[in-house]
């Protein structure tokens, strides 16, 4: 046995010659995959910059086995959507279930109490909270905007939506974020997740009680006054709804969104010169560099799609990250523009494609809200209030500060710390001007 | 410059600083070779249960130092879902056993390539299907009909023996003329060929096509993967189809047979009675035949050649129990059964669920893969003592006639080598002939014997022989007195 150093080694765990018989047979009807190889999609290289292994993917083998990571990736955009709409043949699996924790609590996202109280809470305090946000900021005349705006904003907007006493936010958040690194793969993480699902439960008890007593307009007050089938909601329900919440999408688009405005000064001069592109340049960035990179889901049973019998089972890779950049569906889709024509800018609920043109990905990772935005007394869906705030906080900031550029010296990227965890912009220096 | 209120609760969380490098799966830094034996620290949970990395799997540590790993899947995590590779891994022997019994429950059916590729093989069916296809020519591997291929057998090793002394191995056997001693690489000069004459011979290829056939194996087996020798192996397949289609086509006019010594017919030849086979009442298709004989090519070449590589190198490395093989021929028997237990060349099988089941508290939904790790089972300290010591006289392993279903009692266990149950290796018995055959020939022309050791990988002290690990070695050289 050798044990050189950078030998592909795996685990073998079926018979040599029978696996090399099946290669050889795919190879005769020309199904290699010879172009990438398996270890690339989980590369370091894949966490800083995944589109090269992904244009490969999406050009030559749009329904690609992944069979170390026993995955199919899927990366065009129609074929994208096309799972996301088969609720009938492909299911998601939740956080809880990732952890081995179903059953912990439910998951009350979709109540529709909860989710006009996001919506209230976020009109009320999203500005006068960037406007703070950013005070702090410019009184210092430089930072990071990647944590002192981007991630400072949505975790305080989120304590805000709960209203948690000011001091016990250090702690909620150190326990919020261990929650959500812990679901994938890594086992000290998901140890530590666990552990922190429980400090979190513990945390909000006393508060679950003192307000179901004496209600108030916050989440924490209305998840506590919810006449569910099963019993009012415990902590437990709490956690399990702030778990499967997507808490990248504020945090992860906004820094994204920066990073791209900083690296294209041009777009920027646009978006200062005109706020109407504020929302634009939103869309775009997330369409061009989304924070959620890639969807799973699962087979429900044995089904035939795109010239392959998907197993029951079988766990799809839907590469949000791929399919925005689709050529079939965007013209120069390696550019960030923020004018351009061929997306769409409603709100992708379902991910149809409104007035004929694609939405882009970038929620997929849960199933479609269930509240239609009409008729009108209906509450916006979270991807709409999420894309509200952050228009709000741009605005905000665009508002205060003049000049803003990357820090001298400073080389800011995008990148997902871990496999499978959100790809953004973690620090992001720069230097500005107060208005 | 900060004035987020929880910069620092934010930083720690994130632990931006980590070294981006210990993202790579296979990173040395984070998995480091460790002495063979004893794992790497991959942390505890506060009840001191040790936690288990997904990502060690892919490493060069695991593959050549696999079992305190497996060890921890076993005592702590039975059933583990590795979520990085969407897998659930099996590792108790007495679970393995009942998954491998249950052949309703636990399938063999591909999943997620195209369209069946192997075509009618029985390593893809399941329950009646399978039983129908495998006795096929199963009777050929076993039993009497194997008895009487046994003098045949010693015959093929013979002639290869013989020729070591001809000069036609080149560099695999170098005499050295000052002692009289010849260096040989076991492998090439003996064992990765022995397997593949034997397969051509039950198979009844002509004797002429012997060495074109060992061409095309090797080259299929070297041109694995992308690499450059990748087209090579596919000419050399397609050659192989090729030629097997013809011989099919002539052995369906004019069947062939085997012969024993006397020139006694023994019966059809492998493929003559594949051609000769109804299933359902049709018959085989020459695909189906092809696809049966890749199977069998490729299931009893590597595998047997594994066998014979690991028993030597394991037997040379334990003097007293060479000792006592050479003084009592009957242990090789328990040779090659410790060795299989010990190090075997395949790691395990993989198989689906066909229901939504429960184990050791572990949901496994319908349709997910689970390796059977088998490998884990043969070392799994609940069956056999001090699992990790080679031991050709240790009393709890099973070595007499393999049944079928595996055998447990009186404190006696069969090794998983071969699997258990319905897809028990239909080769067991053939690859075991072949091995003590061979080895026992081997013996008598080899006068003393023992490792090359400066032609053999070390272990990371750089001094004591590599371990086996997964797999076999790849190449065995011995020093030797040649009688």
């Amino acid at each position: 046995m050798t044990t050189t150093e950078g030998r592909p080694a795996v685990s073998r765990t079926s018979a040599p010659g029978y696996r090399t018989y099946e290669i050889y047979q795919r190879m005769r009807v020309n199904e290699t995959t010879a172009l990438i190889k398996p270890r690339q999609l989980t590369a370091p290289e894949f966490l800083v910059d995944p589109y090269p292994v992904l244009t490969i993917l999406r050009e030559n083998y749009p329904c690609y086995r992944d069979w170390p990571g026993n995955a199919f990736w899927i990366t065009r955009y129609d074929d994208v959507t096309s799972i996301f709409a088969d609720e009938a043949n492909f299911e998601t699996r939740s956080k809880l279930w990732f952890y081995g924790a179903e059953g912990y609590g439910r998951d009350l996202n979709d109540e529709l109490a909860v989710l006009a109280c996001r919506a209230s809470r976020t009109d009320a305090h999203a500005r006068p909270l960037a406007n703070a946000v950013i005070g702090d900021v410019v009184a210092l005349g430089e930072t990071d905007l990647a944590t002192e705006f981007a991630a400072r904003f949505a975790l305080e907007l989120l304590a805000v939506q709960l209203e948690l006493p000011a001091d016990d936010l250090p702690a909620f958040i150190e326990r919020y974020w261990r929650m959500q690194r812990g679901w994938q793969w890594e086992p000290k993480a998901q140890l530590d997740g666990r552990l922190a699902m429980d400090e979190l439960a513990a945390m909000l008890a006393p508060l679950l009680t003192a307000r179901r007593a004496d209600p108030g307009d916050d989440l924490i007050s209305v998840i506590a006054g919810l006449d569910l089938p099963g019993g009012p909601a415990t902590a437990e329900d709490l956690v399990a709804t702030l778990l499967e919440d997507d808490h990248e999408t504020l945090h992860g688009t906004l820094a994204n969104l920066w990073f791209l405005l900083l690296t294209h000064p041009e777009q920027l001069a646009l978006v200062d010169g005109d706020r109407r592109f504020v929302k634009l340049a939103w869309l775009e960035a997330v369409r061009f560099a989304p924070p959620a990179q890639t969807a799973r889901r699962f087979a429900r049973h044995e089904v035939e799609r795109f010239g392959r019998l998907l197993p029951e089972g079988a766990l799809l890779m839907c590469s949000a990250g791929a399919a925005n950049r689709d050529p079939r569906q965007f013209s120069n889709p390696d550019t960030f523009d923020l004018d351009r024509r061929d997306l769409c800018h409603r709100e992708p609920r379902g991910h149809y494609r409104a007035d004929g043109l694609p939405t882009g990905i970038s929620f997929g990772t849960g199933k479609p809200s269930k509240f239609p935005a009409l008729p009108e007394d209906r509450p916006r869906s979270r991807y709409a209030i999420v894309r509200d705030t952050a228009v709000t906080a741009s605005d905000a900031l665009l508002d205060a500060v003049a000049d803003l550029r990357i820090a001298e010296g400073a080389t800011p990227h995008l990148r997902s710390l871990r496999l499978g965890e959100m790809r953004t912009c973690w620090r992001l220096p720069v230097t500005f001007t107060a208005r | 410059m900060a004035t987020c209120p929880f910069r620092s609760v934010l930083d720690r969380a994130l632990d931006l600083d980590a070294d981006p490098a210990t993202a790579d799966p296979g990173a040395r830094k984070e998995f480091p070779l460790m002495p063979v034996g004893q794992a790497i620290d991959m942390g505890f949970a506060p009840d001191g249960t040790p936690l288990f990395d997904p990502r060690v799997m892919e490493t060069a540590e695991f593959v050549r130092n696999p079992y305190p790993y497996y060890r921890i899947l076993r005592d702590h995590y039975p059933v583990y879902f590795d979520k990085l590779h969407n897998c659930y891994y099996v590792t108790r022997y007495d679970d393995i056993t009942a998954c491998y019994l249950d052949d309703e429950g636990f399938n063999t059916i591909p999943k997620g390539s195209s369209s069946g590729v192997l075509g009618n093989t029985q390593l893809e069916l399941s329950g009646i299907e399978h039983r129908r296809r495998r006795n096929l020519y199963g009777r050929h591997l076993v039993g009497q009909a194997l008895e009487k291929r046994v003098p045949a057998i010693r015959r093929l090793a013979a002639e290869m023996i013989e020729d070591w002394k001809s000069g036609v191995h080149g560099e695999w056997v170098v005499p050295d003329p000052a002692t009289g001693r010849y260096t040989v690489e076991l492998g090439k000069a003996f064992a990765n060929e022995f397997p593949i004459r034997v397969v051509c011979q039950v198979l009844g290829f002509p004797d002429e096509a012997r060495a074109q056939f060992f061409y095309w194996y090797s080259s299929m087996m070297n041109g694995l993967g992308g690499s450059e020798t990748a087209h090579q192996g596919l000419e050399a397949r397609q050659d192989l189809e090729d030629y097997v289609g013809s011989l099919v086509e002539a052995r369906r006019k004019e069947p062939t047979y085997l012969t024993d010594d006397d020139g006694k017919i023994l019966g059809r030849d492998i493929i003559s009675e594949l051609c000769a086979t109804k299933v359902d009442g049709d018959w085989l298709s020459t695909e189906e035949i092809t696809s049966n004989i890749a199977l069998i090519v490729g299931g009893g070449g590597e595998t047997t050649r594994g066998a014979i590589l690991n028993m030597w190198y394991l037997l040379l490395q334990h003097p007293d129990q060479f000792a006592a093989v050479r003084n009592d021929d009957s242990l090789w028997d328990a040779a090659f059964h410790e060795t299989l237990r010990h190090s075997t060349s395949i790691g395990g099988q993989p198989r689906h669920n066909t229901f939504d089941v429960e184990m050791h508290g572990v949901r496994v939904p319908a349709g997910s893969l689970m390796h059977m790790v088998d490998v884990s089972a043969n070392h799994d300290d609940r069956v056999f003592d001090d699992p990790e010591r080679f031991d050709l006289f240790r009393t709890d392993l099973y070595s007499g006639k393999l049944l079928r279903s595996g055998y447990r009692q009186d404190g006696k266990a069969s090794h998983m080598a071969f699997g258990v149950g319905p897809h028990l290796c239909p080769g067991a018995w053939i690859s075991h002939q072949e091995s003590v055959t061979g080895s026992r020939l081997l013996l008598e022309h080899l006068g003393d014997v023992k490792i090359a050791v400066d032609r053999m990988p070390t272990d990371i002290d750089g001094v004591s022989l590599a371990p086996i690990g997964l797999g076999a070695i790849r190449a065995l050289w011995l020093d030797v007195e040649l009688i």
